[in-house]
């Protein structure tokens, strides 16, 4: 009944289903700073991820979609094909400047915002300048200088890490309170705990340094782990045994087991160049009266009987 | 007939009967069972169940029912009026399966086949003789298939009750003959005053005979599917017919249950399949990318770079 069938390939909707807070969708005093989206440069993996700009660009938010397969959603009198459900959720703005503030920091310098924030792949880093919550925050990762009524600032690992620390607490808070169960051995799709966990702060600890590692670096993720003194764990991707290595050689790749050539009429047994001690020694013994082992194989001759 | 019970929901199953006769929970009875509507994709399939006093027999025959099929609609019609006023000795009860029903059984994800649905149904009709307080002896069948295994099924579910299971059963007892009309006389009726519980206007209700082989049926088939819902609930999906039409004209539906391919499903859902991890060259998004933290993906929560 139910037969293969072919999936055309995605079409772009031109409507989402999005949950977003009021603030985020605050349509603003003047026509141009509309919210918005626009792609930045997720802080965590290095590649474009989409953000929103609230209005006038004084608040950012990060954009999640829920997305499973074989969802599709009834809006109005329309379907659409894409079932996502997408989250626009505030977002600490200092995520997102962090990777610029800190990749200048390793020069030493002390530099404005400004000059930091700048980066070609992704224009609209800039815009991150408007958020003031931002800015006024920038004290927590780096040091600060005013000169002349303009400030500069110079990255600062320890007090990053400090910062780190804090939202590390602030999300094991979030998440007692939230009732989210952190413990390694629950994987039940409805993350309601059935009897009362005892999960250890540790597990709390843990769980949290994995989420806020979702908004950093990986090198900042490992070094938060030792600052909240927890032991790396080995990553499984270690214990993998070493691959094996095939030799390189100009012959062309031949199959391994091609029994297409035996059918040839130019196939022709050639020694073997190199023999091992143990073959050489075998290759002395007498042979006479002994029958080749691929005799057994071979197709029965008749034998002429006298 | 009265089909307002079904008509105020024809979407799922509904039981009409008549009044039990009292010399029926007295007398020892024997009861038909016969269907109709198996095999047609339109319309729903009803299960009619007769029952008189075995000493009644003889009158029943005097009525003159026959098996429904070699009758004209007029003179079924004028059988079950027969039938009923002959209340006094003759009761019936009937099971309508809607096209819904049998369609949403025969599709859900454990699948509940028409021959599974048939023996319920005429097991549940039993069963409430028996509540009602026929005093059952003798049971006949008409069979499609193997008559043995069905009658094993049903002399085991009702211990104590002959259970008689014969192909044609329908054209050998009369009490099978009456049981066929009532059903046959439902159906009629309840296809040809049909309530689209969908908005489709003025519906073209020259359908033919509701059989897939019906060129009638199929062009009505045709100007009826949507392409993203398909058919009305008149139609039973769960049809070849008309799984077919669906598949050629409709838009195409996946359902979580749809058998793929590993690699293939794999690479749609955007994962990598197993047998990937154990090829020499792992797909690049595993090397270099750190995983998603469990907590979104428990949760189904992805970063998108476009909407």
């Amino acid at each position: 009944m139910t037969s293969k069938k072919k999936r055309s390939a995605h079409t772009e909707s031109d409507s989402w289903v999005v949950i977003a807070p009021d603030s985020a969708l605050d349509t603003g005093r003047s026509v141009d700073s509309d919210p918005s989206f626009i792609k930045l440069k997720n802080p965590s993996t290095g590649s474009s991820s989409l953000y929103l700009f609230g209005c006038g660009d004084l608040s950012v938010y990060e954009v999640k979609a829920f997305s499973e397969d074989f969802r599709s959603w009834f809006i109005g009198q329309t379907v659409q094909r894409d079932g996502r459900l997408l989250y626009v959720t505030p977002m600490d703005p200092l995520f997102l400047l962090l990777p610029y503030i800190s990749s200048v920091g390793k020069e030493g310098k002390f530099q404005s915002v400004k000059q930091m924030v700048m980066d070609e792949d992704y224009p609209g880093c800039s815009r991150l300048l408007q958020c003031k919550q931002g800015l006024d925050s920038l004290h927590h990762v780096a040091d600060e200088k005013e000169v002349n009524d303009q400030k500069y600032h110079k990255y600062n690992l320890e007090k990053t890490l400090e910062w780190l620390k804090k939202k590390v607490q602030r999300t094991v808070n979030a998440l007692k309170k939230g009732n989210i169960s952190v413990g390694g051995g629950v994987k039940s799709s409805t993350f309601v705990r059935v009897k009362h966990e005892d999960a250890s702060e540790e597990d709390y600890l843990r769980y949290a340094h994995g989420l806020i590692s979702e908004y950093i670096s990986e090198d900042l993720s490992k070094d938060l782990l030792k600052h909240l003194e927890l032991p790396e764990i080995s990553s499984p991707k270690e214990a993998e045994p070493p691959s094996k290595k095939r030799k390189l050689s100009d012959k062309p790749v031949e199959a391994g087991e091609d029994y297409t050539k035996f059918n040839s009429a130019d196939f022709a047994r050639k020694p073997p160049k190199k023999m091992t001690a143990a073959q050489k020694s075998l290759a002395k013994a007498d042979k006479t009266g002994m029958k080749s082992l691929a005799s057994f194989f071979s197709p029965k001759v008749k034998q002429e009987k006298n | 007939m009265d089909l307002s019970d079904f008509e105020a929901d024809n979407s799922v199953s509904c039981r009409l009967s008549s009044s039990i006769p009292d010399v029926c929970k007295t007398e020892d009875c024997c009861l038909g069972i016969d269907e109709a509507g198996r095999g047609p994709v339109l319309g729903p399939m009803v299960y009619g169940i007769c029952f008189c006093p075995v000493s009644r027999k003889e009158d029943l025959k005097n009525l003159k029912v026959a098996d429904s099929k070699t009758l004209t609609e007029a003179e079924r019609e004028n059988l079950f009026v027969k039938l009923d006023e002959a209340k006094s000795f003759v009761g019936w009860a009937l099971q309508i399966l809607s096209p819904n029903m049998i369609s949403t059984s025969m599709l859900q994800r454990a699948k509940y086949n028409l021959n599974a649905l048939s023996h319920d149904a005429a097991i549940g009709l039993v069963q409430y003789a028996l509540d009602s307080g026929v005093q059952l002896k003798e049971v006949f069948v008409d069979t499609v298939g193997p008559a043995e295994k069905y009658q094993d099924k049903l002399s085991q579910r009702f211990p104590g009750v002959e259970v008689t299971v014969r192909p044609k059963a329908d054209s050998l007892f009369p009490i099978v003959s009456a049981a066929s009309i009532c059903a046959k006389v439902a159906r009629d009726h309840a296809v040809k005053s049909w309530k689209f519980a969908e908005d489709l206007g003025d519906v073209d209700t020259d359908y033919g005979s509701g059989y897939p082989n019906d060129p009638k049926t199929k062009s009505w088939l045709l100007k009826y599917l949507d392409p993203v819902f398909g058919y009305p609930q008149f139609v039973r999906f769960s049809w070849s017919t008309a799984q077919t039409l669906l598949d050629s004209k409709a838009v195409t539906v996946h359902w979580d249950d749809d058998e793929e391919d590993g690699e293939k499903a794999a690479a749609r859902q955007n994962n990598t399949s197993v047998l990937s991890y154990f090829s020499r060259n792992k797909p690049s998004e595993l090397t270099h990318t750190r995983d998603i933290h469990r907590f979104f993906t428990e949760r189904k929560l992805k970063s998108i770079n476009t909407l």
